[in-house]
C-alpha cells in the first residue's frame, strides 16, 4: 500500500483552492441577492436578440485550424511527457539513453520542420 | 482505512461520470464529465503507486486530448434530436450487443477465479528494481531494453502528425490573395511608374 | 546483447526510416513539384530495403541468432519472405500512383511518404516477437493507412472509406489491446516465447479469453469473416492505387503476423485457435463467394474476392504444420500477384474524358475496345478462380494438400466444394467482356507503369509463371521453416 500521508501537502492546497474559488463565485451571487431586488418574470429571462427570438444555436462551428493545433498540440506534449522519466534515468541509461531520446526529438523535429514548412503553423 | 476509501470514492466518481458522459444531452458537457473521469482515474492511479501514469493522465487526457474532443465536438456541430432518433430505432439491436457484452464479461469475471492468475507480488519484489521511484524504473527500462518500440512509437507520432496536416491543411496562398506587407512597403515611385512620351497618333508600348 | 548486433538484424526497417525522413523534408521543401521525386526515391529505398533482406532468406535464419532487441523483434527468414513481398507490392502501389492523381490534380508527395512509413510498419509487424512491437507495428501501418484511404479528401466517398476505416480499425485495435492485456495478465510475459512457454502446461480460461481476441482484433485486419464488413466498403470508396495498396501489402502482413502469433505465440496451444481458424476459413470463403454475386461495381467485386481468398490462406494456417505454413506463404504470394494485376486492369479502364470507369455496364465487350486489358483481366480472374493451367491452381491444390496432410479432410473438401460457388463471379466478369455487346465506353487509360505491372502480373499467373514455382516453394519451405525452429 502507498503512504497517502505524503500527498497531504497537495490535498490541503486542493481543499483551499476550492474553498477560495467557492468564495469568489458565491460570494457576489449572495450579497447580491440579498441587496438588491429579485422579482423575475418570464418576459424578463427570456433571451433577446434585436426583437427577434433566437433563430439559430449560439453556439458556432468551429473551424478545423483549431483541431489541426489542437493534434499538433499533443504530439509535442505527449514528446514532453516522455521527457520526464529519462531525465531522472539518466543515471541508469547513460549515453545510449540520452542518443535514444536525441533521435526521438530529431524525429518529431522533423515533423516540425515539414509542419512550418507547408504552413501548418500558420494562421492567416 | 484512509487508502480503502479513498479508492472507494475515486471508483465510484470514474463510473458515474462516465455514465454521465454518455447519458448527458450536450456533448460539451459530456466532455466535461470526460475530464472529471479522467481526474479520477488519476486518482486511482496515485493510489495504485503509479505516479506517472497518474501524471500523465492529467497533463496529457485533461490537459490535451480532453481540449482536442472539445474542439472537434464544437466543430461537428452535433444535432441530439437526430441521434437520439436514431438510438430509439436502434434500441433492440443495441439491446442484443450489450446482452452479448454482459455475456462476455460473466464470462470473463468466472474466468477470474477459475485461472491461475499469478502476477508479480504487490510489492514489486518481482519486478525488477532498478531505482526508487517508478518514473526512474519506467525510464530505465524504456530507455535500455525497449528503445526500439519507443523510437517506433516517435515515428507513429511523426505520422499522426503528417495524416493530420495532409487532411485539414489548406494551403491559403491559393484560395485567397496573400498579402505581403514587406513588398508592398518596399515599393517606390521609380519602379512602379515610367515616364513615357508617345508621339501623336502612334500608341504606347510597354 | 549489444546495441550493434542488434541494430544490424533491423538494417532494411533502418534504411526505410532514414529515407521517410529524409524524403519528408524534400517533400516539405519541394513541394507538389517533388511529388515524382519523392516517389521514385521511395521505390528506390523499397527497393535497397529489400535486397537488404535477401541473406536472411537465402540463409534461413532462425532461432536465437536472428533474435533482436532482447528478443522483441527477430529477422528470420519467415519475416524476410514476407517482407519481400511487402516491399514488392508497395513498389507496385507507388509506380501505378502519379498516373491516378496525377489525373485529379492531387498527387502530392506526402503519398509516397505515408506508403513508406505504413511499410515500415509493416515491417515491423512482420518481424514482431513480443506483443508490443507487434501493436506498434500495427498503428504504424493502420494510421498511415486510415490517411490513404482518404487521400483525395475532397471526394466524400474516400473521405467516407478513410472515416469508416478508421473507426472500425481503433475498435479492432480495441479488442487486440484487450486481448493482449488478458493474455500478459494470465502468462505475466509480452514476449511469443514467453507465452509459449508459458502456455505448454495448459490454457487456462483467462487466457483463452486472451487468444480469442487477440484473434479477432488480427481478423478483422485481414478481413476474414465475421470481421469483414469494413472491407467492400473501405475498397470501393479508398482511391484506387490505395485499394491496391490495401489489397496486397497489409493484408500480407496482417496474414504473416497472424501466423506467427497463432504459431509462435499460440503454438503450444493450436488445438485451441484451430477452430477458430477453420471457422472464419470456411466463412471467409463461403461470405466472400456468395457476396460477390450481387456486386456491380468491380472494386465491391474485388473486395469480396479479397475475403474469399483469405480463407483458403486461414486453411493452410489451420493446418499448423511447417507444409501449411509453405502453403499459406505460397498462396499469400500469388494472391498478391493476382490482386496486383487485377487492380491495375481496373484502374486502367477510363473514359473518354478520363475518368475511371468501375461498374459491369462499363466493360461490357472490353474484348473488341481494348483486347490487351481483357485478354490479361481474362488470365486473371481464371487464375483468381483456380482454372487448372494457371498459378492459382497451383496455390489452392498446394493449400488443400497441407490441411489433408495435416488430416483436416473435411476442411479440404468444403473448400474444394466453395471454390466453385466463387468461380460462377470470376467467369461471369470474363463473360461480361467477351460474350456482351461492346459499349465502348472504356477507350483511354493505361501508362507504360500500368502496362508494366499488368504484364509482369499476368506473365508470373500464366502457365510460363509455373516454371518459377520450384522456386518459389524452396522459399515458401524455408521461409516456414525459420517458423518453426525446433523442427
Amino acid at each position: 500500500m502507498i503512504d497517502l500521508g505524503q500527498y497531504l501537502p497537495i490535498l490541503l492546497f486542493l481543499g483551499v483552492a476550492l474553498a477560495i474559488s467557492c468564495v469568489f463565485v458565491f460570494l457576489p451571487m449572495g450579497v447580491s441577492r440579498l441587496t438588491g431586488t429579485h422579482n423575475p418574470t418570464a418576459e424578463k429571462l427570456s433571451e433577446y436578440e434585436c426583437g427577434f427570438p433566437a433563430f439559430e444555436e449560439p453556439r458556432s462551428q468551429f473551424d478545423v485550424r483549431f483541431y489541426l493545433v489542437a493534434i499538433l498540440f499533443i504530439i509535442f506534449d505527449l514528446e514532453a511527457a516522455f521527457l520526464f522519466p529519462w531525465a531522472v534515468s539518466l543515471d541508469f541509461t547513460g549515453w545510449s539513453g540520452w542518443t535514444t531520446m536525441m533521435i526521438f526529438i530529431g524525429e518529431l523535429a522533423i515533423g516540425l520542420i515539414y509542419a512550418w514548412k507547408v504552413g501548418a503553423l500558420e494562421w492567416e | 482505512m484512509i487508502q480503502a476509501i479513498a479508492f472507494y470514492l475515486f471508483a465510484t466518481m470514474v463510473i458515474a461520470s462516465g455514465v454521465l458522459t454518455i447519458m448527458s444531452r450536450n456533448p460539451v458537457h459530456s466532455v466535461l464529465w470526460l475530464i472529471l473521469a479522467f481526474f479520477n482515474a488519476a486518482g486511482l492511479m496515485v493510489l495504485l503507486g503509479a505516479e506517472f501514469i497518474a501524471m500523465l493522465l492529467v497533463v496529457v487526457y485533461v490537459g490535451a486530448v480532453a481540449v482536442l474532443f472539445l474542439f472537434v465536438v464544437m466543430m461537428l456541430d452535433v444535432d441530439m434530436a437526430e441521434l437520439r432518433a436514431g438510438f430509439i430505432k436502434n434500441f433492440p439491436l443495441g439491446i442484443a450487443i450489450a446482452l452479448v457484452l454482459l455475456a462476455e464479461l460473466v464470462l470473463g469475471i468466472g474466468a477470474l477465479g477459475a485461472g491461475p492468475l499469478e502476477l508479480g507480488t504487490a510489492s514489486g519484489a518481482n519486478a525488477p528494481n532498478l531505482a526508487n521511484s517508478n518514473i526512474e524504473n519506467i525510464g530505465a527500462l524504456l530507455y535500455s531494453k525497449y528503445i526500439f518500440v519507443f523510437e517506433a512509437a516517435g515515428l507513429i507520432l511523426l505520422v499522426a502528425m503528417i495524416g493530420a496536416i495532409v487532411l485539414t491543411h489548406r494551403d491559403l496562398k491559393t484560395t485567397r490573395g496573400h498579402q505581403n506587407i514587406t513588398k508592398q512597403v518596399r515599393r517606390n515611385p521609380k519602379e512602379a511608374t515610367q515616364m513615357k512620351q508617345p508621339t501623336v497618333g502612334e500608341g504606347v508600348e510597354l | 546483447m549489444d546495441y550493434a548486433t542488434s541494430f544490424g538484424l533491423i538494417i532494411p526497417e533502418l534504411v526505410l526510416t532514414g529515407s521517410g525522413l529524409v524524403l519528408l523534408m524534400i517533400a516539405a521543401f519541394g513541394g507538389e513539384k517533388a511529388s515524382r521525386l519523392v516517389s521514385i526515391l521511395a521505390a528506390v529505398a523499397l527497393g535497397a530495403a529489400g535486397s537488404l533482406t535477401i541473406p536472411a532468406l537465402a540463409n534461413g535464419a532462425g532461432g536465437d541468432a536472428s533474435m533482436a532487441f532482447y528478443g522483441q523483434i527477430s529477422a528470420d527468414a519467415f519475416s524476410a519472405f514476407a517482407k519481400l513481398l511487402v516491399y514488392a507490392a508497395a513498389i507496385g502501389c507507388l509506380m501505378i500512383a502519379p498516373g491516378f492523381f496525377g489525373q485529379r490534380r492531387a498527387m502530392k508527395p506526402e503519398y509516397p511518404v505515408l506508403v513508406l512509413f505504413a511499410t515500415l510498419g509493416m515491417s515491423i509487424m512482420v518481424s514482431a516477437t513480443d506483443l508490443m512491437t507487434l501493436y506498434i507495428g500495427l498503428e504504424l501501418n493502420s494510421l498511415a493507412a486510415y490517411v490513404l484511404a482518404s487521400f483525395l479528401r475532397n471526394d466524400s466517398r474516400s473521405a467516407e472509406a478513410g472515416l469508416k476505416y478508421f473507426v472500425l480499425g481503433a475498435l479492432a485495435s480495441g479488442i487486440l489491446l484487450y486481448g493482449m492485456s488478458l493474455t500478459y495478465g494470465f502468462t505475466g510475459t509480452t514476449s511469443f516465447a514467453g507465452i509459449r512457454a508459458a502456455q505448454e502446461a495448459g490454457l487456462s480460461t483467462g487466457a483463452l479469453f486472451g487468444l480469442i481476441f487477440v484473434l479477432a482484433g488480427l481478423a478483422f485486419k485481414i478481413s476474414a469473416v465475421p470481421f469483414h464488413m469494413w472491407t467492400p466498403d473501405v475498397y470501393q470508396g479508398a482511391p484506387t492505387p490505395v485499394t491496391t495498396f490495401f489489397a496486397t501489402a497489409p493484408k500480407v502482413a496482417a496474414v504473416a503476423l497472424t501466423a506467427r502469433v497463432a504459431l509462435d505465440a499460440f503454438g503450444s496451444q493450436a488445438d485451441a485457435w484451430r477452430q477458430i481458424v477453420i471457422f472464419a476459413a470456411l466463412a471467409s470463403i463461403i461470405v466472400g463467394a456468395l457476396g460477390a454475386i450481387g456486386q456491380n461495381n468491380l472494386k465491391r467485386l474485388l473486395a469480396y474476392s479479397s475475403i474469399n481468398n483469405v480463407g483458403f490462406i486461414l486453411i493452410g494456417l489451420a493446418a499448423a504444420t511447417v507444409e501449411g505454413a509453405s502453403a499459406m506463404l505460397f498462396y499469400l504470394t500469388t494472391y498478391v500477384v493476382m490482386s496486383l494485376g487485377s487492380f491495375v486492369a481496373v484502374l486502367m479502364l477510363r473514359n473518354g474524358e478520363g475518368e475511371n470507369l468501375e461498374t459491369f455496364e462499363d466493360i461490357a465487350g472490353l474484348s473488341s475496345t481494348r483486347p490487351g486489358v481483357a485478354l490479361c483481366l481474362l488470365a486473371l480472374m481464371f487464375s483468381l478462380a483456380g482454372i487448372p493451367p494457371l498459378l492459382g491452381f497451383w496455390a489452392k491444390v498446394e493449400v488443400f494438400n497441407a490441411a489433408i496432410q495435416a488430416g483436416l479432410v473435411p476442411l479440404a473438401v468444403i473448400g474444394i466444394a466453395a471454390s466453385v460457388i466463387g468461380a460462377f463471379y470470376y467467369i461471369k466478369f470474363v463473360k461480361v467482356m467477351y460474350f456482351e455487346e461492346p459499349v465502348g465506353r472504356a477507350t483511354k487509360g493505361g501508362s507504360a507503369a500500368h502496362w508494366a505491372i499488368l504484364i509482369i502480373c499476368t506473365l508470373l499467373i500464366s502457365p510460363l509463371g509455373f516454371l518459377l514455382t520450384r522456386g518459389l516453394q524452396a522459399m515458401t519451405d524455408t521461409a516456414a521453416a525459420g517458423l518453426f525452429p525446433g523442427v
